[in-house]
Order: C-alpha cells, then sequence, then structure tokens
C-alpha cells in the first residue's frame, strides 16, 4: 500500500501524456479498423455472390474485388498511419 | 544470442534514427535517407541483373520452338498483360501505358520483397519513395489528359458536373497521390514493424518467418498489384473523364 502511494505520487505529466499516447493509439487502430474491415468484408461476399453466379467472370470481379478493398483499405490506412505518428513521432 | 536479436531490432527499428543526410537550401533543409537510397539502388541493380541474365536464355531466331525459360517469362508477362490491360478504355492507350505500368509494378514488387531478406531494408517503407511514385503517376495522367483532350476541355473537367464543385475536383485530385502513396507505404511499414515486433519481444523463433511469408511476400505482391491497378485507375480516369 505504501509502495503503491509512492508511486503514485511519482507520476509526472510526461508519464500521463505518455500513457494518453499509447492509449489514442490503441483505441486509434481499435476504432478505425472496424470501418474497412466491414466494408472490404461486403466488397468480398458480393464478389463471391457474382462468382457463383457467374463463374466465367471471376478474372474481371476479383480484380475489381481487390481494387475495391485497395481504396476501401484506405480509411484504416490512415488510422494506422495516425497511430504510428502517435507511438514513433509525437 | 540476445544482442543478435537486439543488434537487428536497431537494424530494423528504422523510425526515428535513420542515417540521414541534412542539405540545407535556402533557410529549409533536405533531408535524404542513406538506406533508403541503397536499398533502391539494390532493386534498380537486381531487375537489370536478373533482366539480362534471362535474356540471354532467351531464343535468338523467331522461327525456333521457345524454350523453358521463354515460354515461363512469356505466361507471367501474358498474366501480367491480361491483367492490368484490361482495366484501360482503349487498346491504343493500354499499348501505351503498359510498359510503364508493368515496370512500376516490378519495382514496387522487388521492393517489398526486399524487406523480407535479412539486414536490408523495403525502399517502399519510407514515405518519400513511394509518394515519390505517385506524384510520378499524377504528372504523367495530367500530362496525358492535357495531350488526349487538349488544354480547354481539360480545364472544363475541373467545373464539371457544375462550377461550384470546382474546389471538390481540385480536393479531389490532391486526394488522389496521397491515398495512392500512403497505402503502399502504411501496408509495407506496418507489416515491417508488426513482424519486428514479435521476433524482438516474443517469439525470435517459427513465427517470424510465417509472418515475414504473409507480410513480406503475400501482402507485398498483393500490394505492388493494387498500386500498379491504381496507377491504371488514375490514368484512364484522367485520360477518359
Amino acid at each position: 500500500m505504501q509502495e503503491a502511494q509512492s508511486v503514485a505520487s511519482g507520476i509526472s505529466g510526461a508519464d500521463i501524456a505518455t500513457a494518453a499516447k499509447y492509449i489514442a493509439a490503441g483505441i486509434c487502430m481499435g476504432i478505425g479498423a472496424i470501418g474497412p474491415a466491414i466494408g472490404e468484408g461486403i466488397a468480398a461476399a458480393h464478389a463471391l455472390d457474382g462468382m457463383a453466379r457467374q463463374p466465367e467472370m471471376q478474372g474481371a470481379l476479383l480484380r475489381t474485388m481487390v481494387l475495391g478493398q485497395a481504396i476501401t483499405e484506405s480509411t484504416g490506412i490512415y488510422s494506422l498511419l495516425i497511430a504510428i505518428v502517435l507511438l514513433f513521432v509525437v | 544470442m540476445h544482442e543478435i536479436f537486439s543488434q537487428l531490432a536497431g537494424l530494423l527499428a528504422h523510425l526515428g534514427e535513420k542515417p540521414i543526410l541534412v542539405i540545407p537550401v535556402l533557410g529549409a533543409e533536405i533531408r535524404v535517407d542513406w538506406m533508403t537510397i541503397l536499398m533502391s539502388w539494390i532493386v534498380m541493380a537486381l531487375i537489370v541483373v536478373v533482366a539480362v541474365l534471362l535474356r540471354r536464355g532467351l531464343r535468338q531466331p523467331v522461327e525456333e520452338k521457345p524454350n523453358r525459360v521463354q515460354a515461363t517469362l512469356d505466361a507471367l508477362i501474358d498474366l501480367l498483360h491480361s491483367q492490368l490491360s484490361a482495366n484501360f478504355s482503349s487498346e491504343d492507350l493500354a499499348r501505351k501505358m503498359f510498359p510503364f505500368v508493368s515496370t512500376l509494378f516490378l519495382y514496387v514488387l522487388v521492393s517489398n520483397w526486399l524487406g523480407v531478406v535479412p539486414y536490408l531494408d523495403s525502399p517502399t517503407r519510407d514515405l518519400n519513395v513511394t509518394l515519390g511514385l505517385a506524384l510520378l503517376v499524377l504528372f504523367l495522367s495530367h500530362t496525358l489528359a492535357v495531350r488526349r483532350k487538349g488544354i480547354k476541355r481539360y480545364l472544363r473537367g475541373f467545373i464539371e458536373p457544375y462550377p461550384f464543385m470546382l474546389p471538390m475536383n481540385l480536393v479531389g485530385e490532391v486526394a488522389k497521390p496521397l491515398s495512392h502513396s500512403f497505402r503502399l507505404f502504411g501496408n509495407i511499414s506496418a507489416g515491417g514493424i508488426l513482424v519486428t515486433v514479435v521476433f524482438v519481444k516474443f517469439a525470435p523463433i517459427i513465427v517470424p518467418p510465417i509472418l515475414n511469408l504473409v507480410f513480406g511476400l503475400f501482402f507485398g505482391a498483393i500490394q505492388a498489384f493494387v498500386f500498379a491497378i491504381l496507377a491504371v485507375a488514375y490514368i484512364n480516369v484522367a485520360v477518359e473523364s
């Protein structure tokens, strides 16, 4: 108990800032990954639907799906960049 | 044993502690990363050497049957051609742009795969490289658009469908190279950081090679393809609309 109190009194503003940095990076990545994950899942599901219906269209569907998923992914990549900046640069 | 790991980690954890050359120019400064330049030259040397070596394996006269090397290369180039060229709106544009786009693909692919080799680093893990490539694509697409459509129709493209959409269109044009470059940089550097963290912090054996396989080789190939196909899409949109 004594030890915990002495540790608690030794916390400075810089420590709080460091903790906030890590928490912010975690929240940023965790929430930021939800949107792209759902979006890419929807894209893959519909591409699979199309492939099952018309197997001869597989090549074009796959190409378009990958392209669409890459664009969908950008928001996730932005949050990743923010997380990297929070962790390593700020 | 642990010292080797920490040394390797120091080499791989490059964010913030790079060997950087600073050139002062008119008050501002240009920062040049030696590692990126060295790795970029290694990638170029690899591509040129492999191309020259493979070229020697090709048949000389046209009449002869293709040998194994040529058949393999034909199949690979055919695959690349069918995947990339199909996205161009016209055959003429596809024939003109395929060498550029496939070169972009090859450079990015070899760059991404270079990160798998110990002690080497992907040049695409540096934002400057990917931003440079994206700006190259942007510049090329706009130049082509002006040449194909004429300056008047090119400028009118910015105020379509309505003149008050001009700011939107301009923001859209600026966002293109940003998202194009950030995507490649983010994917490759995130893969590198993840592999390094796992390697240093909790699983130095067995797991890192598998992660390298997934993040280095598989995602590297996917991202190279995505980068090339987005270049195709951007060039196509600029020339078409």
